[in-house]
């Protein structure tokens, strides 16, 4: 139930988690942990932006990297070969990754679940190899080189990054919390019944996945001008599991949950960083453990559950257990009272 | 005042003739009976009539639009909405989200949905149910979910499939009354498929009766009753079980 | 000419063998096996250790890896397909997530560079002017007689009536006491070990790498979506139109693009006839 009160412990909640991230660089100083949390935070990014559509129609998107490469790669080419500033990257790469949505979307969306996903796998697996077929133009293996940064100060690019992540969830979550995403969840239930409740449901599937794009894209240019440079990589089907197994540690559907998964997934990565080439490995094992023991997820029942807690506050504060406890001892010793 | 005029309406499912040269008329403010055996293609008239399947030819009518081709959603956007034989409620949604659902088309009046829906829910007979999850209503409340949610998208006709199915007797007298009622205070045009004669008799003024896709007869229930084709078809084929 | 014919046929005949396995499994379980290309990495890679490092006579590494792989399939299906059956996304999930896995091991044991599996026959034949070289007239062979033997097997043996059975009506063949999860293990067997016989041949022409497995998956996917899902003629059908659309534009264009006719196929048909050639289940 979303009433007023847990709408404003959501708020009271993302606005502590926001502002924890955005001092925890000015605390433990330093390069490296400005740079994971960047990173992080641009996972999150894509993996709410995963969620809004996979997650709530439940159709899951296995090539998400399809449109989070060419974002990236449209940062790539407008700021080297086409010499724009680095800013234009940004709406530019969200108008091709929706361009890109729209062309997918079209044959794909009418496909029951497990195919839409391999549909996409498909598109994003073509898309890497085509990168690499046309070298000439995408610098092949190794990409587009030499991005321009977009902010001089990479604590200022990640207060940058997260400000954007804040905005996109912010929007998203209204928007899943809207009728937008009543209809989307309907359209999860049964096409049919949507159809009979007059739902155009090819609009609203293929708008979602065009927004999920969007916003792919986003954290696709804000990646390129992270790392400056682009390659086929980002394409990967790697980057797509990692995402959805975020997701997934996040709880499906819940949009929000997404970041904290991200947020988590990433902590994960940097503390195996020492496991360098076993790191893949263990994170397919997350996944798989995750399916079998976590199939809703760590971050948002647990934050459900937690808000349940804060919420039953009635208004003036119960005293706390101990407090209540120490009374009654108080009370016993000084010969008054129940008993203890 | 003709409300739906469907005229020459027919559709091959590959070798299958499922409805043949079907053309009925429908007045506003008639409740008519779709009277068949099992397979004489009720059902996939309605599919036609809403849009879920093309016809291959033939014309329909509504209001003075033509349906051919106009996509389900549209064609609930203008005026006509059905429920389904098997009750499919929005698993995940509460009752009340259900209703919502229904309540987002270009027909209906703007203002608090929320609280059109709950009125809705109340004229069914869910109401107190609101916050129930819809997967967890009993199936006679399912149904009435159903009839909620096509009246939340304020429609002129309603087609109803076999809404008695599946209930028992008193579920059955409600729904009836509910029926008529939706009839009578909301002045529906209904269209209704159903086996079990005795409410349908009562209920509707009209019957076409339709065997192999085809209609075989139309008239009043006496008359329908009384016509020879209609018995040895539907009647003399009467599956064992039900209710006569 | 004759070289678009000959050099299509072996082409097709590899990835009928890919495609077969693919959509038998799916016609049986109603699941998209994502680790179906993993089969065909082991396959590949089984061979080559076999033969290149303990030196292994080919027949002898052939039906080892066969076997193994066959049992690896078994293994997979057990233990992280059967226990999330209710849902097919889930499904997906693990067995990407098995692939993923795979590929790993492979990485870590193998190393990611390309390695070129030595060719199995030397000895090069000439059709009608053509120079064919010997492994791919095996391939042929190979696959013709696998598939071949897969169709008899399922015609005349009682098993393969109870697996025709369940791909046209699961629930049914459940009510005539047809053990579906031992069925659904050996369909696996058979899907894994056809994989891997396709890897096992492609190997010496397409060298090898930790990451062999995602194409044929994507392609596997647009063969059986041509050819409609869960149908095996059509599989095959497909299999061979896509390996002479393949062999065609790399004659005609270059050999780069013959990735993309796959993909260009698969949305294609998506868009005009979902349910394929032979579907019978569309895929919506």
């Amino acid at each position: 139930m979303n009433t007023p009160r847990y709408r404003n412990i959501d708020r009271a909640g993302a606005i502590i988690a926001l502002a924890i991230l955005a001092v925890l660089p000015l605390v433990f100083t330093g390069r490296y942990l400005v740079g994971v949390l960047t990173v992080a935070a641009i996972y999150g990014i894509w993996a709410v932006s995963w969620d809004f559509m996979s997650g709530l129609t439940g159709r899951e998107n296995f090539g998400h990297s399809l449109f989070i490469g060419v974002g990236a790669y449209t940062a790539g080419f407008m700021n080297t070969a086409w010499g724009f500033g680095p800013w234009w990257s940004l709406p530019a790469a969200m108008l091709v990754a929706v361009i890109f949505a729209l062309i997918m979307g079209f044959p794909t969306l009418r496909l029951r679940g497990p195919y839409f996903a391999l549909a996409m796998l498909s598109g994003a697996v073509i898309m890497q190899r085509l990168m690499l077929i046309f070298w000439e133009y995408t610098g092949g293996e190794e990409g587009i080189q030499g991005i321009d940064p977009l902010l001089a100060s990479p604590l200022y690019f990640y207060w940058l990054v997260l400000a954007v992540l804040a905005a996109t969830t912010l929007l998203l979550v209204s928007l899943a919390r809207s009728d937008w995403g009543l209809i989307l969840k309907a359209i999860r239930g049964d096409e049919a019944t949507c159809l009979a409740a007059g739902i155009n449901i090819t609009f609203y599937k293929i708008a979602s996945l065009a927004i999920s794009a969007a916003f792919a894209g986003l954290g696709g240019a804000l990646y390129a001008h992270y790392q400056l440079q682009v390659s086929p990589q980002l394409f990967a089907v790697v980057t797509s599991i990692t995402i959805i197994t975020m997701v997934y540690v996040g709880g499906m559907g819940s949009v929000y949950g997404a970041v904290g998964g991200a947020l988590l997934l990433s902590l994960m990565t940097e503390l195996l960083r020492d496991f360098g080439e076993w790191r893949l490995m263990i994170y397919s094992l997350v996944l798989i453990a995750i399916l079998f023991f976590l199939p809703n997820g760590l971050v948002a029942p647990i934050w459900q559950r937690l808000r349940t807690r804060l919420a039953r506050d009635p208004g003036p504060p119960a005293a706390s257990a101990p407090q209540e406890a120490k009374r009654a001892i108080d009370n016993a010793v000084a010969g008054k009272g129940e008993a203890v | 005042m003709t409300l739906l005029s469907v005229k020459d309406l027919d559709k091959h499912f590959g070798g299958l003739h499922a409805v043949k040269h079907v053309s009925i008329e429908v007045a506003r403010g008639e409740v008519v009976g779709i009277l068949g055996p099992n397979g004489a293609g009720k059902t996939t008239l309605y599919n036609l009539l809403t849009g879920f399947i093309p016809a291959d030819s033939g014309e329909i009518l509504f209001n003075g639009h033509a349906l051919r081709g106009v996509r389900p959603h549209r064609i609930v956007g203008m005026g006509i909405a059905r429920t389904f034989q098997l009750c499919r409620p929005f698993v995940g949604m509460s009752v009340l989200e259900n209703v919502r659902v229904g309540s987002l088309g270009p027909r209906v009046p703007a203002g608090d949905l929320d609280a059109r829906a709950r009125g809705l829910l109340g004229d069914v007979g869910l109401a107190g149910k609101e916050d129930v999850p819809s997967e967890r209503l009993s199936y006679g409340d399912q149904r009435r979910l159903e009839i909620a949610r096509a009246l939340a998208t304020e429609p002129e006709l309603l087609l109803l499939d076999e809404p008695f199915a599946g209930l028992g007797s008193g579920e059955i007298d409600e729904l009836s009354v509910l029926i008529r009622r939706l009839h009578q205070d909301k002045g529906l045009t209904i269209l209704l498929i159903e086996h079990k004669l005795r409410e349908f008799m009562k209920l509707v003024s009209r019957i076409i009766a339709i065997d192999f896709g085809e209609v075989i007869a139309t008239g009043t229930p006496a008359e329908i009753v009384a016509n020879p084709r209609v018995i040895e078809a539907y009647i003399g084929r009467q599956e064992v079980g039900h209710a006569a | 000419m004759l070289e678009i014919l000959i050099f299509g046929a072996v082409t097709g005949a590899i990835y009928a063998m890919l495609a077969v396995g693919f959509t038998l499994i799916f016609g049986v379980a109603r699941i998209l096996n994502l680790a179906h290309g993993s089969f065909y990495a082991l396959g590949a890679y089984g061979a080559y250790a076999l033969t290149s490092v303990f030196h292994l006579p080919l027949w002898l590494a052939a039906i080892l890896t066969v076997a193994g792989v066959a049992l690896f399939g078994v293994a997979v299906e057990r233990i992280f397909i059967r226990p999330m059956r209710a849902s097919q996304l889930a499904v997906l999930m693990i067995t990407l997530a098995v692939a993923l896995v795979v590929e790993q091991m492979l990485f870590l044991v193998f190393g990611s560079e390309y390695r070129n599996v030595p060719a199995f026959i030397d000895t090069k034949f000439t059709i009608g002017g053509v120079d064919v070289a010997g492994q791919r007239v095996l391939a042929f062979i190979v696959s013709g007689l696998a598939i071949g033997g897969l169709y008899l097997f399922i015609q005349t043996t009682r098993l393969g009536s109870a697996i025709l059975a369940i791909s046209q009506d699961p629930e049914a063949a459940q009510y005539m006491g047809i053990p579906s999860d031992r069925i659904f293990s050996v369909v696996m067997a058979l899907s894994a070990a056809l994989a891997a016989l396709a890897g096992i041949m492609a190997g010496p022409f397409l060298s090898v790498n930790p990451s062999m497995h995602l194409l044929p998956i994507v392609k596997a996917f647009a063969i059986v979506v041509v050819g409609g899902l869960g149908s095996i003629p059509g599989s095959i059908l497909a299999a061979f139109m896509l390996g002479y659309a393949e062999t065609l534009v790399a004659y005609l264009g270059s050999s780069s693009w013959t990735e993309i006719v796959s993909v260009l196929a698969t949305l294609l048909m998506l868009v005009l006839r979902p349910a394929g050639i032979f579907g019978r289940r569309a895929a919506f």
